[in-house]
């Protein structure tokens, strides 16, 4: 007992100090919170541009609206696009590969070998604490964005089973985003050039996340091989159960897969870890 | 250990009487915002929307001339302001209030005819390409600073010569060692062969050795020249090997602006005896002399005042059998240590006795503002 | 060794006292700052970049494969867009083709501002959150051409040839089009390239003084992330914000207040004639614009560039 509250007391201190130091910069956090809204604009208007290329076709009722892309009318296009937003906003981790890799390089993870804390633990601690001072603040901006845009969403407010899948969801990509990310950071004891991996990396989950386009979209042999990898967990799946596209019995199966993912990863992360120490600790640090 | 430094001979005061001084300080003062940093995870909340600054004086009015040929050092504690003096002297900050003029120029205007006279050095930053040989920086410097070929061969190759670095330039900078990176940033600041030259801190880190060379280096190198050098330092080391002046600078202010032999004449009233006694009887009567300060018989160290001292050593010699004897003074640090502290009381005497720090080196002046 | 160096002054000292004693006034001699100074400085910039990506050439592999990655996303993401329509926008007249064209400017200008300018924004964000700016103002020449330009990352120019090999193909594709071919003159590829020299001044001035407010804003670390997201914009050709109060509001903003839809748009425009034959009215007073907006942009950069020195702290060593 005592040894659990002496260690929820130490989970409980890096939560803190993380939450402070995330709001020392004002100045940037109010920014790249803003910032964040910026693409999906682009996207918006760039949808609406095709949507209205395809109704002006001869033969096409020349009404936006009943234009169908694999199911996908105008309004699913951007409801999808806010989404992917709100999942990417559990799912991305900036700096968690960079930060790992650095730490390993400089040798910094030496703490971790001498103090009882655990590096993933503390991490994962720090960035759940980032997440909730960012949501803090990212909540006005999204509750109004998704205010203003209700009309897009045809299906209206999700019912509640898909609501409880849908918070499943996200906190599944939560954990999926924080175990891949941790994996890659984690091969710096192998490779020295893990930021310019991170960097490629970052650009294929937007292409296979489905955070570019909704992965429905994909031609016929890149599906499959999209469908058997982690990604479409990032942001496609919370997505797409939002909008009602994966449902009942789906919904579970899909839910499932995530999960295993994410414990498959997190197992991953940890022997990643243990290798990578018995090869640090064979350098003599 | 402390050898009598040479008489005073003033030369800052000799240099040039009837021409404007090189450099000219009047009235400088430098004032910092910062951001106060909140405890707890409310007030970091509230740090959001409203926060608070602590105002910071580094620099208090100082005034200050040098004339050209001088080599000067600024000497105080951590924090004292040393480094916003140079910053300030180079162009690189604005002050807050005062006037500045160097060879005629306001240096934050940052003339180019101001910057090719002068050069900075900084101990802790290096400004050579990390990844690149040396080499490559002192060209792209050649092409910023517009040295023709033949000078920039000829000054380079003296340099490289006199610190020794011939073998070092192909090395990537950062293969190299502290010192020998030291001796690469003097070599680039002084290819443009500037007429002034400011040293922050440039043996700070280094070995003795390492320091010992610099300072081998500056010295010839100022003789030779005869260029005007500003050096800021702690170790008491660089200024007894250097400087003929000393300017002290403690929280902001200068304390003290005179030679190395002024401050030891002013402020060590005591010299330190050294005996070694043949016959230890009696050496407990030895503090009649002067306050013992260590006593392991049959060696004896004793603090004698000044004027004292050569009555005392003839009592001494003719009372005790002493095998051997030497006089010195009492270290560099401890003076300056006892300067630090008297320039201290002085602030607290004063009629807003301000909150010290842990280093006794910052004064807050103002308290939130928003 | 200690020694060595010890005895050294003493064996060169002649050397030395033989040489002139810069004397008060000879400073002031030297005032020739023509524009041969800032050549030869930045091509000691080249130099030096180039010597340093050779010394890491594992890593300079790597990033040309992430660069090249992201531009064959782009392209098939637009792909799969064509494989449902034929243009982007009503009777905007950008078809594949044509759009190919844009992408592939896009490319190119993309890959020139991250090869030049955007390492050294980012660097010059550094430089002041470490007070390292402090050497950049000591130097005699002017601080903003040397903060510009030192740092160069040579593999972002793989897209460079990405774009251009694409924007060949599409416009000749275009002038083989039976219906409706492109016809292309020397004025018309003359000013294509000219406007891409705009549309990088333009991006590079946006840089420089978003860079500049680090100095008042702290660090600056979202730079990057605000330059990524910048780009989503120009990347889009312009019609498709024309439309609604929104859509107007949005092209009104970036098109007379951040500029950067005239970036890739103009240059794209005059080579790609997207409402053939000829180049519309509206091309011509959008490349009037641009370039009345490349010399205020490049002023504005200017101002608050030297306007954000003045607040410059240098953090402390
Ligand atoms: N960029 C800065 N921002 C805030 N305070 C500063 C800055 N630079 C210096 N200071 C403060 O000014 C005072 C003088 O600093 P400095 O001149 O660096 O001292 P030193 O004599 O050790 O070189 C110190 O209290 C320091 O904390
Ligand atoms: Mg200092």
């Amino acid at each position: 007992m005592t040894v659990w509250r002496s260690r929820v007391r130490l989970w409980w201190a890096i939560f803190r100090v993380s939450v402070e130091e995330r709001l020392v910069y004002r100045g940037d956090f109010a920014f790249g919170t803003l910032m964040r809204f910026l693409p999906m604009l682009t996207q918006i208007f760039l949808w609406w541009a095709i949507f209205d290329a395809m109704a002006a076709r001869p033969g096409e009722t020349s009404d936006v609206n009943a234009i169908r892309i694999k199911g996908y009318n105008l309004h699913d296009m951007i409801a999808y696009m806010l989404l992917v937003m709100l999942a990417r906003a559990f799912s991305s981790m900036p700096g968690l590969t960079s930060g790992i890799a650095g730490s390993i390089q400089k040798g910094e993870i030496k703490k971790f070998l001498i103090q009882p804390v655990d590096m993933l633990g503390s991490l994962l601690i720090q960035r759940i604490a980032h997440k909730l001072v960012y949501y803090l603040i990212a909540i006005g901006p999204f509750a109004l964005v998704f205010f203003l845009c209700r009309s897009f969403f045809d299906a209206g407010f999700p019912a509640p089973d898909q609501l409880f899948g849908l918070v499943l969801a996200l906190v599944g990509s939560f954990l999926l985003g924080f175990a891949m990310e941790a994996c890659l950071g984690l091969v710096a004891f192998w490779l020295l050039e893990v930021t310019s991996l991170a960097f490629i990396f970052m650009l294929l989950t937007f292409f296979l996340s489905g955070h570019m386009f909704p992965l429905d979209l994909m031609p016929a042999p890149l599906d499959r091989l999209i469908g058997m990898l982690p990604f479409q967990y990032l942001a496609y799946f919370p997505s797409a159960v939002a909008l009602g596209k994966v449902t009942g019995e789906d919904l579970v199966w899909g839910l499932v897969i995530q999960y295993l993912w994410v414990i498959g990863c997190w197992v991953l992360c940890r022997w990643l870890w243990v290798r990578g120490l018995v090869r640090y600790g064979g350098y003599g640090g | 250990m402390v050898t009598r430094i040479a008489p005073p001979e003033k030369p800052w005061r000799l240099a040039s009487p009837k021409t404007m001084p090189l450099i000219e300080i009047d009235q400088l003062s430098k004032h910092y915002q910062v951001y106060q940093k909140q405890e707890g995870l409310w007030a970091s909340v509230r740090g959001l929307f409203h926060r608070q600054y602590r105002q910071i004086t580094a620099l208090d009015a100082i005034s200050l001339q040098v004339e050209r040929g001088e080599f000067v050092a600024f000497l105080g504690p951590n924090g004292a302001g040393k480094t916003t003096t140079l910053k300030i002297l180079s162009g690189v900050i604005h002050p807050t209030s005062g006037t500045c003029r160097v060879m005629g120029h306001v240096p934050w205007q940052r003339a180019n005819a101001y910057r090719r006279r002068f050069a900075l050095v900084m101990g802790q930053k290096n400004q050579l390409w990390w990844d690149l040989p040396a080499q490559e920086s002192f060209r792209l410097h050649q092409h910023i600073y517009q040295i023709p070929a033949e000078q920039f061969q000829a000054t380079r190759d003296e340099l490289v010569d006199l610190l020794g670095l011939a073998k070092l330039m192909r090395q990537p900078v950062r293969e190299l060692s502290l010192g020998e990176r030291m001796k690469m940033e003097l070599t680039a600041a002084l290819l443009h062969r500037p007429e002034i030259l400011f040293l922050d801190e440039p043996t700070i880190g280094l070995d003795v050795v390492a320091q010992h060379n610099i300072q081998q280096f500056l010295k010839h190198y100022q003789e030779v020249r005869s260029i005007t050098i500003l050096l800021t330092s702690h170790y008491m080391k660089d200024i007894e090997a250097l400087c003929q002046r000393v300017v002290i600078i403690n929280e902001g202010r200068i304390q003290f602006d005179g030679s190395l032999a002024e401050i030891v004449g002013k402020f060590d009233q005591e010299r330190i005896v050294s005996l070694r006694l043949a016959d230890t009887t009696g050496i407990a009567d030895l503090q009649q002399f002067g306050r013992v300060t260590r006593s392991q018989p049959p060696q004896v160290q004793l603090r004698i005042p000044r004027s004292q001292v050569t009555s005392a050593l003839t009592e001494i010699l003719n009372r005790y059998q002493v095998d051997d004897v030497s006089v010195s003074d009492p270290p560099l640090e401890e003076v300056f240590a006892h300067l630090f502290t008297q320039g201290r009381e002085a602030t607290d005497q004063g009629a807003s006795a301000p909150k010290e720090d842990m280093a006794g080196s910052r004064r807050l002046t103002g308290e939130a503002r928003h | 060794m200690a020694d060595d160096v010890r005895t050294k002054p003493q064996q060169s000292a002649n050397r030395i006292v033989n040489e002139p004693i810069p004397d008060a006034t000879a400073g002031d001699g030297i005032t020739g700052t023509g524009p041969l100074v800032y050549w030869r400085v930045f091509r000691t910039f080249v130099r030096n970049s180039l010597v340093r990506s050779m010394g890491f050439r594992a890593n300079f592999w790597l990033e040309c494969v992430s660069s090249v990655c992201w531009t064959i996303m782009n392209l098939v993401f637009f792909k799969i867009v064509f494989s449902y329509t034929d243009s982007i926008g009503r009777n905007t007249g950008w078809g594949e083709n044509e759009f190919f064209v844009f992408l592939g400017t896009t490319w190119i200008i993309t890959a020139l501002i991250q090869t030049f300018v955007m390492p050294n924004a980012q660097e010059f964000s550094e430089l002041i959150r470490t007070g390292h700016l402090d050497f950049a103002l000591l130097k005699p020449i002017d601080t903003q051409f040397l903060i510009s330009f030192p740092q160069m990352v040579w593999s972002n120019l793989a897209n460079l040839f990405l774009g251009i090999l694409l924007v060949g193909y599409a416009v000749l594709r275009l002038m083989a089009d039976e219906s409706n071919p492109l016809t292309l003159g020397f004025t018309q590829v003359g000013l294509y390239l000219f406007f891409i020299l705009c549309g990088l001044v333009i991006l590079y001035s946006v840089m420089i003084a978003m860079a500049s407010t680090s100095i008042w804003l702290g660090r600056n670390q979202t730079l990057y992330t605000f330059w990524f997201y910048l780009t989503n914009f120009y990347r889009q050709p312009m019609e498709i914000y024309q439309q609604g109060m929104w859509g107007w509001t949005l092209w009104g903003f970036f098109t007379f207040v951040i500029p950067i839809l005239l970036v890739v748009n103009v240059p794209a425009r005059i080579l790609a004639e997207p409402l053939r034959p000829g180049l519309d009215e509206r091309t011509w007073s959008l490349a009037g614009l641009t370039l009345l907006v490349t010399l205020l942009m490049l002023g504005l950069s200017r101002w608050v560039f030297q306007a954000a020195l003045t607040s410059y702290r240098s953090a402390s060593s």
